[in-house]
């Protein structure tokens, strides 16, 4: 339950701060979505992984369709890729991104008990 | 343990967002990822919907009163404002919506500012623009158009539509070419947008044959030399209707000094530039006379180069004294090629030579001083600072004489490796006010208005062609003239004598001119400008290919229609190889392979599929190179041979290139013996084309015309289009120069009927639907009808996709 709350929070709340930060701000709502949560590495990492994957595919697929591939088409072509393939690469860089950083927030979480331990 | 771990994971987390976020420099340069994939922020946001909604009202707070916007199905703007300062205001807001990397890349590349953003690969073209003095060239025409107050009100407008629009950006709704090059768009000026007219400039008279003539002619002998380079090619259509009477001449003409005293001598590893060749352009118009309808008509396709964005933006300007509709330049204001509601106009490049040089002696002990007419003259110098990306800035000081800019010396060689100190004196240097030439032209009513606004067209001379709803054609050859000595600027002169000093300026009035030639048709494609009855010396880089084709068919023309203008538009056929092919065939009776009887039946024709096209253009391109190598030896780059047109006249009158006369016998060996070399290196070539995917020998794909896109990212552009022609057919489309706008308009007294195309679309955006959904018809010779709305408040065409109302 806290699992599918947080991806879904990660993505809600990162559209929000996308919208008026720069990007790695997904990030930073990952890290603290995660921090909130305090889920084990394994399934932080799947959080954030899924939580800003889910964002990256709404916002791609929601532009791509309406724009009937025209761009996503053109942009595989720099990177040798056809249309599905970039978009799959740019969701991969979100996701590993979110999951990373979800990651970092449990064992920054485990770091900050410690400390609170010795003092 | 885990402690260690979290500290990792942290850091790897921040390191990765850190180097995603950032462009690498790295082969061709990595953009930064993260940035740019973002489906929010990033090249996704480009993506524009195909079907975009209604748009909403908007309120534009520069503007002075209200305006109104009808956006048509061709996605073309045409702009009802009450007043001029709304009028450019708007229109240059919407240059910007559409174009504005495009107007950035194009003014950084005339200024010499694109290693800025390009990085070190950049700082050689950079240069370069900075010695042809561009900067200083914009420069001196920004003080001459903010001096006028019509230009000067203009361009503010126009500027301030610009940024008011560039204000409203974020890194999210960008045009793509930044993100991926990794920089920020800059607030527009009014200098820009004097480079961006002296870029177009530079790119139609910055082509020089100069320093190969000066080597050629101490080799060749003299009349060999006029044999192969005449001035004026005989048997030319000119521009100015053969036979018309020109005024009598204000200026008498200079006397020419002694050639020991004008010229310098050069050596084969002296030349500069490569001359390159490829733009060109067609206008014509015919009478009432000799259309179907009784009205005039009137068209234009300047050859220009083929990019994405395109060159060309369409748009219909409306203000209660002013209603045109053309082409226009993103980054200037106004419409430069197009019609209003009293007359159509159309611009070839006029070609008379405006760009010559000067060879500069320094003082031998003061390498800061130069001699001119006995006196030691000091060098004014400019120093040009050139950012990189990347790297710290590169100083180059470019020194001035009184002639202009020392475009090479010792410090900066020619791509040839020319080290002369070498001064460039050109017409574009001059402080020079074409913008007021638009301003007037987009609203004149009549002729003699159209004359008073072309006047002010200096520098690119153009040929102007004219066209009115009261049946009246003409046409000038337009643009501002040295009265020259002969032979004064055709070769590289000494800069130290004060006789090859450029004299007193032609009066303007002067230019030759034609209204209404008994013909009924005006025609011009680069060629000769004149007959030999006009008073003033000139020289330059004329062709004459297109002009025979076009009056050919023009002669012939009657009851024309718009349908048979855009057959004349789209007409491939070769003159050159009407006049040459039948005599290069009658060496080859020998060979019998497989191309020989396709090249017997064929028409001429350079269309897309022909097998005959490309065989006779790849062996033309080894005769001519092999005729050329044979002469002068192989010291002599390829591309300064003799006008293709001229080898075919010599051809046909049996003269050999070295003799003057007339020789049947000795010509059938000489070009038998040349026919057969080249023919077999021509085969050998087109068997080196094939593969094993590719059997088939079809003229377009040999050419390959292609429309690439600005910054050459492949995916972004086109090629292999499917189109016949090449530069020397009327449809010119070469490898990636061609017609980059074709217009047709028919002057109506009751209705103006006007058609175009352009290889593009009006979006700059590669991921727009209107980014390129003109191209295909433009390849296939189709036209759009372009909607010219009347000047109303109200308009009623279906046309009509939306309207916006734009309030201050």
């Amino acid at each position: 339950m806290k699992f599918i709350a947080g991806v879904i929070l990660i993505a809600a709340f990162s559209a929000i701060a996308e919208y008026f930060l720069p990007w790695w701000s997904a990030a930073v709502v990952a890290f603290l979505i995660s921090l909130l949560m305090g889920l084990r590495p394994g399934r932080s990492f799947a959080m954030g992984f899924l939580g800003i994957a889910l964002l990256w595919l709404v916002f791609a697929l929601w532009h791509d369709t309406a724009n009937q591939h025209i761009l996503s088409t053109r942009m595989g072509g720099l990177f040798h890729l056809p249309a599905y393939g970039f978009m799959a690469v740019t969701i991969l860089v979100g996701a590993l991104i979110g999951g990373l950083s979800a990651l970092s927030a449990s064992f920054f979480r485990v770091m900050s008990q410690f400390k609170k331990n010795i003092f | 343990m885990r402690k260690i771990t979290g500290i990792i994971f942290i850091l790897i987390t921040v390191v990765l967002v850190w180097a995603l976020n950032k462009s690498w420099n790295i082969g061709a340069g990595i953009p930064a990822l993260g940035k740019l994939l973002d489906p929010v922020n990033g090249c996704w946001a480009n993506a524009d919907a195909v079907n975009d909604g209604i748009k909403t009202d908007q309120r534009w707070p520069g503007l002075q009163h209200e305006a109104t916007l009808w956006v048509d199905s061709m996605m073309v703007p045409h702009i009802h404002a009450t007043n001029d300062h709304d009028v450019f205001f708007i229109e240059g807001y919407i240059h910007a919506q559409n174009r504005l990397w495009q107007m950035d890349m194009e003014t950084r590349a005339a200024a010499g500012r694109l290693s800025e953003v390009a990085g070190p690969k950049a700082i050689d073209y950079d240069r370069k623009q900075r010695r042809k003095g561009m900067g200083y060239a914009a420069e001196n025409s920004l003080r001459a158009m903010e001096a006028e107050p019509r230009t000067r009100l203009m361009m503010d407008a126009y500027t301030e539509g610009i940024n008011q629009y560039i204000a409203t950006l974020c890194y999210r709704n960008y045009p793509l070419e930044y993100k991926l090059m990794g920089f920020i768009p800059e607030p527009w000026t009014n200098l820009k947008t004097a480079l961006l007219m002296k870029y177009m400039a530079d790119d139609l008279t910055g082509g020089t044959d100069d320093m190969a003539l000066t080597y050629l002619r101490d080799i060749l002998p003299a009349d060999e030399l006029k044999l192969l380079f005449p001035d004026k090619i005989a048997g030319s259509d000119p521009v100015i209707t053969r036979g018309t009477p020109f005024e009598k001449p204000s200026l008498r003409t200079p006397v020419a000094p002694p050639d020991s005293v004008a010229f310098p001598h050069y050596k084969p590893t002296d030349f500069g530039e490569q001359r390159v060749d490829g733009k060109g352009s067609n206008n014509w118009a015919l009478s009432g006379s000799r259309t179907a309808s009784g009205a005039a008509i009137l068209c234009n396709d300047p050859h220009l180069g083929l990019n994405l964005p395109s060159l060309w933006y369409a748009i219909q300007l409306q203000t209660p004294d002013m209603n045109v509709y053309g082409a226009s330049l993103p980054g200037a204001p106004g419409v430069i090629i197009g019609f209003n509601d009293s007359l159509t106009w159309g611009l070839t490049n006029n070609y008379r030579d405006v760009k010559d040089f000067y060879e500069i002696k320094r003082v031998q002990d003061n390498r800061g001083k130069y001699l001119f007419a006995g006196k030691q003259l000091e060098f004014t110098k400019r120093v040009e600072h050139i950012l990189i990306k990347g790297q710290p800035e590169v100083v180059d000081t470019v020194y001035y004489t009184l002639h202009g800019p020392l475009i090479y010396d010792g410090k900066y060689k020619s791509t040839d490796g020319l080290q002369k100190d070498l001064a460039m004196c050109w017409m574009g240097h001059r402080g020079t006010n074409e913008v007021l030439a638009i301003y007037l032209l987009n609203r004149a009513k009549n002729y003699n208005q159209y004359v008073d606004a072309i006047l002010n067209f200096q520098c690119p001379a153009q040929n102007f062609a004219y066209a009115d709803r009261q049946g009246n054609i003409a046409i000038w050859g337009q643009g501002q003239f040295v009265n020259k000595w002969k032979d004064q600027g055709k070769y590289v002169m000494n800069g130290f004598d004060s006789s090859t000093l450029w004299g007193q300026l032609i009066p303007m009035r002067e230019n030759p001119h034609v209204l209404d030639p008994p013909q009924g048709y005006i025609a011009s494609a680069n060629e000769s400008v004149t007959d030999d009855t006009y008073p003033y010396w000139y020289n330059g880089g004329f062709v004459e290919l297109r002009a025979w084709r076009i009056n050919q068919l023009l002669a012939d023309m009657h009851k024309a229609t718009v349908q048979d203008m855009f057959a004349m538009q789209n007409d491939t056929y070769s003159i050159l190889a009407e006049g040459t092919l039948p005599i290069m065939l009658r060496y080859t009776f020998g060979i019998s392979d497989r191309y020989q009887p396709a090249l017997r039946a064929w028409d001429y024709k350079l269309t897309a599929s022909s097998n005959a096209a490309a065989i006779y253009q790849v062996w033309w391109y080894y005769f001519a190179a092999d005729l050329w190598r044979n002469m002068v030896g192989d010291k002599v780059p390829d591309s300064y041979t003799p006008l293709a047109e001229r080898i075919m006249q010599l051809m046909q009158a049996h003269i050999l290139p070295g003799q003057n006369n007339s020789d049947s016998a000795a010509a059938d060996k000489f070009y038998g013996a040349l026919a057969i070399k080249s023919y077999n290196e021509a085969i050998d070539s087109i068997g080196r084309f094939f593969t094993a995917s590719r059997t088939d020998l079809e003229w377009y794909a040999i050419k390959n015309t292609k429309v690439q896109h600005l910054a050459k990212l492949a995916p972004f552009g086109f090629d292999h289009l499917k189109i016949g022609g090449w530069g020397n057919t009327i449809n010119a489309a070469k490898g990636d120069h061609g017609p980059s706008w074709r217009m047709v308009v028919q002057m109506g007294k009751n209705e103006i009927e006007a058609y175009g195309v352009y290889p593009g679309g009006q979006s700059g955006n590669p991921g727009s639907v209107h980014y390129d959904d003109m191209l295909q018809n433009w390849v296939d010779g189709k036209y759009y009808r372009l909607q010219f709305l009347p000047n109303t408040d109200k308009q009623d065409s279906k046309m009509i996709r939306y309207t916006l109302n734009i309030k201050p």
